[in-house]
């Protein structure tokens, strides 16, 4: 199959299947069609991977088609602004549609060469949007089930839910075919709309504030996007990323309101409100926009630009923004008790790191920004899934009711703590990734280097923490662990945990693999390859990740430790308490009175103020938007 | 690597815990001493050791015993890795899986002492790792590598232009340790406080584990401390020896500390003293 | 481990003592360890009464076998001057049994250190139990 078929396939599949899920409400119907895309969309980026890069336009009318759904797309924005009173959203709208309008009608600067590019890293990031979001949507199917069960709904909305979801794979599958800064700049509104549409899907009061903040904070992106349009057309008379690229000291300015937009997107500091915000969504949501995919645009508008400033002060900056939303996330992450949140400060912490990684601009780290994103995107959707079945079968957001939640719901938990093992131990794909970065950021000038890595290693011990404490308390059982009869997954649920989680295993076990087959193709055009995998351990030249020792010493490890569990096994006896055991968790106390231990969780309340700490991000991210733009110009 | 390095190697991994061990007991020894008393015999934790292995077998929970042996197993692993001369930022983060493996059994079984002493845990680990990444970092700087094959290549001795960061090491050393001042998740003496803290529900062969598993971890990071004079062996032995002596010096003199002074102190002393080091080193044109 | 049952603390401090230096019962590889999971002996003061012979009893299960029982101090071993107060039951033995008795009030840290010692080679089979004719 040739590459601009795989194109077509790739945008315009998940387009005619939304459409057709927007009309047909059956449930057998909706599951044929997801499943059926599923299939095809895997496929294709499967071949896509295979066919390699391709440059092209397509037929005129799309150009046409691209122009006016855009204005209809702003018009609809000014119009949700108006309808919410939201000053920022008509703002940020009219700031977009008048230049928007003067720029394709007066300037008529959009017309570009070759609209159409795929290149390595667009072949990535299809793979993770296609394969991760196709999961995610099966996930879905039986998600929404339950969540309208939960609602009492009288009438399903499940098609209009399931059109946005679907509309963004093809929306991110645009984007990163755009070498169209005007294509790349609707596509990723599109990804904005669909980001509002689904934050607001329950139509509560919450969900509707939290979608006008994506809503503006996702238009400031947009806003940024036109003005790098008029500068990059005045600069080098051509929108072009190509062109773009090509002469990047005219054009700093440009790259620095792209990189504010990626921000936006990315939610690293200030922009991090929306996404902690986006959490009251149903949790496909979360899953498929807020970890796994669309953040990732942002990251991606990185990736794109950071050959082009290499060693400019406004890679600097974007590494120092990406570092304070790392470390200060990580802090606040220990404090939350909502699940959903800890995932969200995680989610924004992590691409903090990445960010982190690509403002250094260095091969070593852009290599660990690659894999980085590879490992994320898997493993954060798969603990979004998790978390979301959790909290649907206990009934509660509470982190604290996740107590002993292995013995209740053993896969699905099972799931979940392989999933948060998979982010931030060895031998993982995640940790790979962080000892990639950390050394890249120790070889990395002092001045630069030092600060960077000191903000890196408070937040990797920050991360520890909230994650084993969490694994911890998932795994309380006072006695045995009884199987429970309250977990009855549906088919949708397994599949998509169980797939993604063999996934997560699979590239971290195969990491060399992974490295070799698609880090290194999307880094080896623009920086000089400087990862070997010898014996298929990651060989940096100055030291090494030794995959399959670690994988074998760790599985050698549980192996035997459940073969000694198994022949000694023991006497289950209850806790110590003093000797005042009622039963395992009961003790008796003043005046004979049995009383249930209650043992409360570690969120460090005392010693972390959040509200202090938001106000230092807000401080830092504003400071971070200033110096983006200020950069350049001095 | 030829054959008889490697044995060498998965040797001295497997010995790490009898070394560990020994040092347990010269540990005892040496603590009576200093409290004018007689103590008990060099070998006496392997007695501890061997008679917890034959008690009748008691557990909490089905995953405790998995948990208990990997913590062993783990500690093994960077034992291990250390031999094989790997990369120590790895030998950190597997030491880090066993103490994890550690603090989520405590937390798993629902008793206050262990809950008690698995959230201090949590904030032992937070206390330690950063400081103990930040002085590998400066290793780097200074010899081009986070080997330890890296270290050896270098030809100096690290101390000769680490000295301060030798010192913020002797922090993480009292905190793994669990000596006071920074015993507050597991000592031996807090009865009143903590009963045995984070090793509360351990008993029989998963307290055994448990024993081994820290005996290695002590012998581990003794044998990374002895990197400080790569060198020659005898000497780096010498240092190892010497901080684990003052240790135990620090451990009889001091009170328990809170955890909130463990944490900032070990971050204020230690990042204080790895960063004037590298200034030092940066002033002096070392790096 | 040791368990104040009821004791007026005179038996505990001579316990105390025993681990101080001047009579360190360490040397022979003992410790005092407040957690009955860990531990092998367990070291009684004082009579039971109504309320702690709950709590006694679930000191003694929650060790693991094999373990060994002292009673310290005459309270202990028969209730001594207490053994007729309407709240007291008598020596621990009626709750749970008891491998050395120490008599005396209070017992001195030599005849503690004797009774651990004896306890010990007890359970090694070093030393033979008379069958008891009482």
């Amino acid at each position: 199959m040739n590459p601009e078929t795989l194109v077509a396939i790739n945008v315009g599949l998940p387009v005619i299947s939304a459409l057709a899920l927007l009309v047909l409400n059956d449930k057998r119907v909706r599951t044929a069609i997801v499943s059926l895309s599923a299939l095809v969309l895997i496929s294709s980026s499967a071949l896509l991977y295979q066919a390699g890069g391709v440059m092209f336009s397509p037929e005129h009318i799309y150009e046409q088609a691209v122009v006016a759904l855009d204005f209809v797309l702003l018009a609809y924005f000014l119009y949700a602004g108006i309808k919410a009173k939201s000053p920022q959203v008509i703002a940020l709208g009219l700031a977009q549609i008048i230049p928007a309008a003067y720029f394709e009608f007066v300037v008529k600067g959009t017309h570009v060469e070759n609209i159409i590019m795929v290149d390595s890293l667009s072949i990535l990031l299809t793979l993770i949007v296609n394969i991760v979001g196709s999961v995610i949507i099966i996930y879905a199917l039986s998600y929404m089930e339950e969540h309208e069960h939960h609602l009492h709904l009288d009438k399903s909305r499940q098609s209009r839910f399931f059109f946005y979801l679907m509309l963004l794979l093809g929306a991110m599958n645009g984007m990163v075919y755009s070498n169209s800064l005007y294509w790349l700049y609707f596509f990723w509104e599109v990804t904005t709309l669909c980001c509002y549409e689904l934050i607001r899907h329950d139509m509560t009061e919450e969900a509707k504030e939290n979608s006008i903040l994506a809503l503006w904070m996702g238009l400031v992106g947009g806003v940024g996007f036109v003005a790098a349009m008029f500068v990059g057309y005045n600069a080098v008379h051509s929108i072009a990323l190509t062109e773009l690229m090509a002469a990047p000291q005219a054009l700093m300015l440009a790259f620095g309101l792209i990189a504010l937009a990626a921000f936006t997107k990315a939610a690293q500091f200030p922009w991090h409100g929306w996404l902690l915000g986006a959490m009251v969504a149903p949790t496909p949501v979360s899953a498929l926009l807020h970890s796994s995919t669309m953040v990732n645009a942002g990251i991606y508008m990185l990736l794109r630009i950071a050959p082009a400033i290499q060693g400019t002060p406004l890679s600097t900056v974007i590494a120092f923004g990406g570092a304070f939303t790392f470390l200060i996330t990580a802090v606040l992450a220990i404090r939350q008790k909502v699940s959903k949140r800890v995932l969200a400060y995680s989610t924004i912490g992590n691409l903090g790191l990445i960010t982190l990684c690509i403002g250094l601009n260095t091969a070593l780290s852009y290599s660990a920004a690659v894999a980085l994103l590879v490992f994320h995107s898997v493993a954060k959707g798969l603990l979004f899934m998790g978390a979301g079945v959790i909290e649907n079968k206990i009934g509660s957001r509470n982190i604290e009711d996740w107590e002993g939640v292995l013995g209740r719901l053993p896969l699905t938990s099972t799931v979940m703590i392989a999933g948060m093992v998979s982010m931030f131990l060895p031998p993982f794909g995640m940790l790979l990734g962080k000892w990639v970065a950390v050394d890249a950021i120790a070889s990395s000038p002092l001045y630069l280097g030092l600060p960077l890595i000191i903000m890196v290693v408070l937040g990797s011990a920050a991360t520890t923490f909230y994650y084993a404490k969490w694994i911890g308390y998932m795994i309380v059982a006072p006695n045995s662990l009884a199987k429970s009869k309250d977990e009855q997954l549906e088919t949708p649920y397994k599949l998509s945990m169980v797939g993604l989680l063999i996934v997560d295993v699979v590239i971290s076990l195969g990491a060399a693999l992974v490295f070799n087959n698609i880090v290194v193709p999307v880094i080896k055009n623009v920086y000089p390859v400087v990862i070997t995998t010898p014996n298929l351990s990651i060989d940096l030249g100055f030291t090494a990740f030794p995959v399959f020792a670690l994988w074998g010493g760790s599985l050698a490890v549980i192996l035997i430790g459940s073969w000694l569990a198994k022949s000694k096994g023991g006497v289950l006896s209850p806790p110590y308490l003093g000797g005042t055991n009622v039963d395992n968790e009961t003790f008796k106390t003043t005046a004979d009175s049995e009383v249930k231990l209650s043992l409360s969780w570690i969120f460090l309340g005392g010693s972390i103020d959040e509200a202090q700490y938001e106000k230092v991000a807000l401080i830092l991210g504003a400071l971070v938007t200033v110096a983006l733009m200020l950069v350049e110009v001095i | 690597m030829n054959t008889i390095t490697i044995i060498t190697a998965v040797i001295l991994a497997l010995a790490t815990p009898i070394i560990g061990g020994l040092l347990a007991g010269v540990d005892r020894k040496l603590t009576a001493k200093m409290q004018e008393r007689i103590g008990p015999p060099l070998i006496q934790p392997f007695y501890d050791v061997l008679k917890l292995w034959g008690k009748n077998p008691m557990i909490s929970n089905n995953l405790q015993p998995i948990l208990a042996f990997g913590y062993l197993g783990f500690a093994i692993l960077a034992a291990g890795m250390v031999t094989f001369q790997q990369d120590l930022l790895l030998v950190l983060f597997i030491m880090g899986i066993a103490d994890i493996c550690l603090t989520v059994a405590a937390v798993s079984t629902k008793s206050p002492y262990s809950y008690l002493g698995g959230r201090r845990e949590f904030l032992a680990m937070l206390s330690y790792e950063p400081v103990m990444l930040l002085v590998y970092v400066a290793i780097f700087l200074v010899t081009g590598s986070f080997t330890i094959k890296g270290i050896y290549a270098y030809g100096q001795p690290l101390l000769m232009v680490l000295p301060l960061a030798l010192v913020a090491l002797m922090f993480v050393l009292v905190i793994e340790m669990k000596k006071s001042p920074y015993d507050v998740s597991g000592s031996g003496h807090a009865h009143q406080e903590l009963v045995r803290g984070v090793f509360t529900e351990f008993s029989g062969y998963t307290m055994a584990l448990i024993e081994l598993g820290h005996w290695t971890k002590l012998a581990t990071t003794l044998m990374i401390f002895s990197l400080f004079w790569a060198p020659n062996p005898v000497i780096g032995g010498v240092i190892s020896l010497t901080m684990f002596f003052l240790a135990l010096v620090v451990d009889n003199i001091y009170p328990r500390l809170t955890w909130q002074k463990m944490l900032t102190t070990t971050w204020s002393v230690g990042f204080t003293l790895v960063l004037l080091n590298l200034a030092a080193l940066v002033f002096g044109g070392v790096i | 481990m040791h368990y104040d049952c009821g004791s007026c603390n005179g038996c505990d401090i001579e316990i105390l003592a025993a681990l101080t230096p001047k009579f360190d019962v360490e040397r022979f590889g003992i410790v005092n360890i407040g957690d009955p999971k860990q531990a092998d002996v367990l070291l009684v003061t004082g009579a039971v009464n109504y309320r702690n012979k709950e709590v006694l009893k679930n000191l003694y299960e929650q060790m693991p076998a094999p373990k060994m029982v002292i009673a310290i101090g005459t309270c202990a071993c028969t209730g001594g001057v207490f053994h007729n107060c309407p709240n007291v039951l008598g020596g621990i033995d009626k709750v749970i049994p008891v491998d050395v008795y120490i008599p005396g009030c209070a017992v001195r840290p030599e005849q503690i250190i004797d009774a651990v010692v004896l306890a010990l080679n007890k359970l090694s089979g070093a030393v033979k139990v008379e069958e008891d004719s009482e």
